[in-house]
């Protein structure tokens, strides 16, 4: 009986400690939000008014507060040009106040800069930047970043004094991938020829999509002839009139919102860079990102991470008798897709030392010919050794 | 191989250089064909004229819907009535309809003060520049009846911080009011109500009701001043404001009230249209003293809105001699021609112009480039570009002002809810005007000419004169050279050095010369005003005083200031000193023009092309008579042509002739003309009297010269 019990009990420890070595670097684990407003001044209104937009759209979804990075000039609701004081609006029914009670502004009026954008993405904060202001997430991270103002060809203008270049852009997203920042980020951008900023992008794992290409202009939707001002772009309010039609629980996908935009009503024609992503549009909700939809894994054990810290023997048991589990869990989570394309991706030097060593044990089984035949073995070995082991202690 | 090393040994001069030889060298076709495409050029800036456009991103004009209601215009109505069926005489109180006005401010929820002042006469004082003005001496002499009221009424904005203003002028005669001042009023009164309630205010509203029984501009003009120096404690406040509140009893309508910055100002007027007009008219008037003009964006949002928003048709002054000229439209059919050539060449090439739009864009610049170059501001407006600040004239004309009595509603409706656009406009201004152009001129409301394109014909007109002068100098210097050699090879002991320096420095008699004359030039620019201090003259004689001390100036300045007219008998002999005097007195037209050109671009403008032909033709009168060829008679007739229509007095005449016929004028209206542009402090009256008139007197003097 302890026999069987404690062989039960190896062979389920092999089994997490395989899969706390393959999820460390993919399982998505959680969600973040990083939505800028780059422009200010009155004539500005509808950067914010898209900004505070997505911002509600994502709390919706279910991105708590503290995930969310608001960086807003925030001169709009009391500009003392509004007609509605302490009011923003993205429609002309003014049914929906955008500036409700609990608006969350982490960067406001000239903390929008360049500098505090990069900081925020890199995380290489000053010691007193408080953690409500960071983007602290992790390598299971899927982080939204959305970015709407004035832009160009390769460049976003930052409120009148700066602008971040497509290569700045690029080397943050390089950097947080080094870093292990996060494990898929959607950039979504806002502007004029808004393509161009995503081409210098050369992280795997990120999603990019434009409301224009090169040569075209973002325009805005409508004009509120009441407040005197534009109050929202077309490309984030066809963006806005998807997700009104998305809840938390709903399976639409990244690919169907992509394929919601119709150039025609849009003036300009979307653009998204899809040739880092590892996965199909089709198959990946919305919810992944703009929402906090996690996958919910049954573990049977609480300790999880205790119990297959350091156990080596173990590992000789994982391709033996639950191999095929294993495969049918992976096949069953709809996240977590393909968690050795995903290792192969990963330089080898970008991962940690533990997944080094599962994925260099993990080649060494492959090669191995006759591998049934030195399970087999192995297998008996170990039956051997165990039977001997219940036999000394009785 | 021995050329070669011979051109080594001698280095050729840079290309520049060699270019401006050859350019001196060919100075004569070079003018020609400069001048003819300097007229030219200017002939073709209606072609060239681009459609404005709004540059300021800030200004969003037309975005907001209007919201003036029927039930403030029903209330300016009942206030336009009033203000008619004011009884000046019935009223015992001086100030009454002021006192009306300030009543219905502050029954609104506005502030208000009374700004008195007392008319200032414009006076021309070329020694204002040493000595500070001694107003108050001349103001005591005024009784108390002749005070002007300002009632300025403030909106403070509600969440504004009041650094900023937009300052609405309505100017009106106190006395007697006319109806189209009534409903100005009202227009004015309709979007104060209207702004008393509204939340966007950003910038302070001030609406300024000018008294103008003194001229609307001294109304203005006078509050403007008090605005903008501000006094601390009782001790700067002037005599007249320390005396008794024109209000009875009510301390506060006496404080001069304040707002922040202006950013723009709107001067409000109706007047009654022509019958022939289907639609209302908007006349713009935006030049200010010396040629300024306001941001181009004011204009562009005012012609906007009121095209786009109200359906006025926008009007800016034109020159209606032009519009049936018949050299004119033959010109503008030739460039028809041309833009549809170019066209079948290129459809890319998109400049062809329209016969009639041809003529009206240069009937509209003439006017605008006549209105700049004139220096005399086109209404009150004009004084607030003094202080920098961007303002225009609205002139409504309606037709329905006859018979206002029926309809009047419509009238208060349209122009507050196009000023009420405006306000709100600029409302959203960040920053002063400064997106758009400062330099241009107008071909019509929605077409202009900027700098960088109006500036090429006066260019073209100006660059032969230095070629010219280097080329009269270099001739001259060449024929002195070879004389002196001559007189070397005959006096080689005696005389070697003094010979040269006499010939190198020979310039400076030719200098002095012309010195003397531009002093006189200064001499003359300052008679006037000693001539004004003569009381109760008549036009007439004063310019002909003004004309016979000028003349007699002249010659006591030339025989104080030694023997210049009256050259050394040596030169004499030679005969040639005339080509010295005229290459100085053409470089100094060229400097004179150039300064001009940056004071006030449109004087110079229309100088140069006097001025240039003037001065390029100028030979004496003797040397073509000698020759007795048929192109030196008609040289010598075009030389005195352009001499006798080129004397101010003269060109004034003609060109009134030109403009509105010479049935009516008299002899003294140059006078009084003159004593407008020094009233308005105009730059171009310096300009007429010390480089025009000067360089007349040159050529002249350069006509009969004896040789």
């Amino acid at each position: 009986m302890k026999s069987t019990f404690l062989l039960c009990f190896l062979l389920l420890s092999t089994y997490l400690c395989n899969g706390i070595a393959s999820t460390s670097s993919a399982m998505h684990t959680n969600n973040w939000a990083v939505l800028v407003c780059t422009s200010r001044f009155w004539f500005n209104y509808r950067h914010m008014a898209n900004t505070l937009s997505l911002y509600r759209t994502v709390k919706r979804l279910g991105i708590p507060d503290e995930r969310i990075i608001l960086m807003l000039a925030d001169d709009m609701a009391c500009n003392s040009r509004n007609k509605y004081p302490a009011q923003v609006f993205n429609n002309e029914n003014h049914r929906l106040n955008l500036y409700g009670d609990n608006v969350e502004v982490d960067y406001r009026g000239y903390e929008v800069t360049v500098e505090n954008f990069l900081r925020v993405l890199t995380g290489r904060h000053e010691t007193a930047v408080p953690r409500s202001k960071r983007l602290l997430s992790d390598e299971g991270s899927h982080i939204l970043l959305y970015m709407t103002g004035h832009g160009g060809d390769e460049f976003l203008k930052f409120q009148d004094s700066e602008e971040l270049q497509s290569h700045d852009l690029a080397d943050a997203v390089k950097q947080m991938k080094e870093k292990r920042r996060f494990k898929e980020l959607l950039i979504m951008v806002d502007t004029c020829q808004a393509a161009t900023l995503f081409s210098q992008l050369q992280s795997p794992g990120v999603l990019a999509i434009g409301s224009s290409m090169k040569g075209e202009n973002s325009y805005s939707h409508h004009l509120d002839a009441d407040v005197g001002v534009s109050v929202i772009d077309r490309f984030t309010f066809y963006t806005l009139a998807f997700f009104e039609r998305v809840n938390m629980y709903a399976n639409a996908s990244l690919g169907s919102l992509f394929s919601s935009y119709n150039p025609n009503m849009l003036m300009s024609t979307a653009y998204y860079r899809t040739d880092l992503y590892p996965r199909q549009l089709e198959e990946v909700p919305v919810t992944n990102f703009f929402g906090s939809v996690m996958e919910t894994i049954h573990t049977d054990s609480a300790y999880k991470a205790f119990t297959g810290k350091d156990s080596t023997k173990s590992t000789l048991k994982m391709p033996l008798g639950k191999s095929s589990q294993d495969i049918r869990r992976t096949l069953a989570s709809s996240d977590v897709q393909c968690p050795t394309s995903d290792s192969n991706v990963e330089d080898p030097q970008d991962s940690c030392p533990s997944t080094h060593f599962w994925n260099s044990v993990d080649e060494k089984m492959r090669k191995v010919k006759g591998l049934d035949t030195w399970v087999n073995s192995g297998l008996l070995l170990m039956f051997l050794l165990v039977a001997f082991s219940s036999w000394l202690s009785f | 191989m021995a050329e070669a090393e011979d051109e080594s040994a001698k280095p050729k001069p840079r290309p520049i250089i060699r270019l401006g030889l050859f350019l001196i060298s060919h100075s004569f076709v070079v003018s020609v064909v400069c001048c003819a495409a300097g007229v030219f050029a200017l002939l073709l800036l209606p072609v060239l004229a681009k459609n404005t456009y709004i540059s300021e991103n800030a200004l969003m004009p037309g975005s907001a819907s209007p919201m003036l209601s029927n039930d403030d215009v029903s209330r300016a109505r009942a206030f336009v009535n009033k203000v008619v069926s004011f009884d000046t005489k019935s009223d015992s109180s001086s100030i009454g309809l002021q006192e009306l006005v300030a009543q219905h401010i502050t029954d609104l929820g506005g502030e208000v003060n009374f700004h008195r002042f007392l008319p200032q006469v414009n006076k021309f004082n070329p020694l204002h520049f040493f000595s500070s003005p001694d107003q108050g001496i001349v103001q005591e002499n005024y009784s108390c009846s002749s005070y002007g009221i300002n009632t300025v009424g403030f909106i403070r904005a509600p969440n504004g911080d009041g650094k900023e203003a937009i300052v609405l002028v309505t100017p009106y005669n106190s006395v007697k009011t006319s109806t189209g001042e009534a409903l100005s009023l009202g227009i004015a009164y309709s979007i104060f109500s209207l702004l008393t309630r509204v939340t966007w205010l950003a910038k302070d509203i001030i609406w300024l009701a000018a008294d103008s029984q003194h001229g609307e501009y001294a109304a203005v003009a006078a509050w403007l001043r008090e605005y903008h120096t501000p006094s601390f404690g009782g001790s700067g406040r002037g005599v007249f404001e320390s005396n008794a509140s024109p209000t009875t009893g009510e301390k506060r309508h006496n404080d001069f009230l304040r707002a922040g910055t202006m950013a723009a100002a709107l001067v409000i007027k109706v007047t009654d249209g022509s019958e022939k007009a289907e639609r209302d008219v908007l006349n713009l008037y935006a030049e200010a003293s010396n040629g300024q003009m306001p941001n181009l964006d004011l204009i562009n949002v005012v012609n906007y809105l009121a095209v786009n928003g109200q359906g006025l048709r926008v009007k800016v002054e034109k020159l209606g001699s032009l519009l049936d000229s018949w050299w004119l439209r033959s010109l503008g059919e030739l460039f028809q021609k041309l833009g549809k050539v170019a066209r079948s060449l290129n459809p890319q090439w998109n400049f062809g112009i329209s016969v009639a739009e041809y003529i009206e864009g240069t009937a509209t610049l003439a006017s605008s480039l006549y209105n700049q170059a004139l220096g005399v501001p086109t209404g009150p407006h004009g004084v607030f570009r003094d202080y920098q600040v961007d303002a225009i004239t609205m002139e409504i004309s309606s037709k329905r002002l006859a018979n206002y009595k029926n309809r009047p509603s419509e009238l208060l409706l349209q122009g507050g809810r196009l000023v009420e656009g405006v306000i709100r406009s600029v409302n959203n201004l960040l920053e002063k005007f400064h997106q758009s152009f400062f330099l241009y001129l107008l071909t019509s409301p929605n077409r202009f000419v900027s700098v960088g394109v109006y500036m090429i014909p006066f260019a073209l007109l100006v660059a032969p004169l230095p070629m010219v002068a280097a080329s009269l100098f270099a001739d001259a210097s060449r024929r002195n050279s070879g004389m002196e050699n001559k007189e070397v090879t005959t006096f080689p002991a005696s005389s070697d050095i003094p010979a040269i320096t006499f010939g190198s420095w020979r310039w400076l008699h030719a200098a002095k010369t012309v010195f003397i004359v531009h002093f006189w030039g200064a001499v003359v620019t300052l008679l006037p005003h000693f001539l004004s201090l003569v009381p109760d003259s008549a036009p007439l004689t004063n310019l002909i005083t003004w004309i016979v001390l000028s003349a007699s100036s002249l010659l006591i300045l030339q025989v104080i200031l030694g023997s210049s007219f009256t050259l050394p008998s040596m030169t004499h002999t030679r005969g040639m000193e005339w080509t010295l005097l005229k290459s100085v007195t053409i470089a100094f037209a060229c400097t004179g023009l150039c300064i001009m050109s940056v004071i006030n671009f449109a004087t110079a403008e229309m100088g140069a092309l006097m001025l240039v032909p003037m001065c390029l033709m100028s030979r004496p009168l003797r040397l073509d008579a000698k020759a007795k060829t048929l192109k030196s008679f008609l040289r010598a007739g075009c030389n005195v042509v352009l001499t006798f229509m080129f004397f101010p007095p003269v060109t004034y005449y003609l060109w009134k002739g030109a403009l509105v016929g010479l049935d009516n004028a008299r002899i003294g209206d140059f006078w009084n003309w003159v004593e407008s542009l020094w009233t308005w402090n105009s730059a171009t009256y310096i300009y007429v009297c010390m480089v025009h008139l000067p360089c007349w007197v040159l050529c002249v003097h350069t006509l009969v010269y004896p040789c």
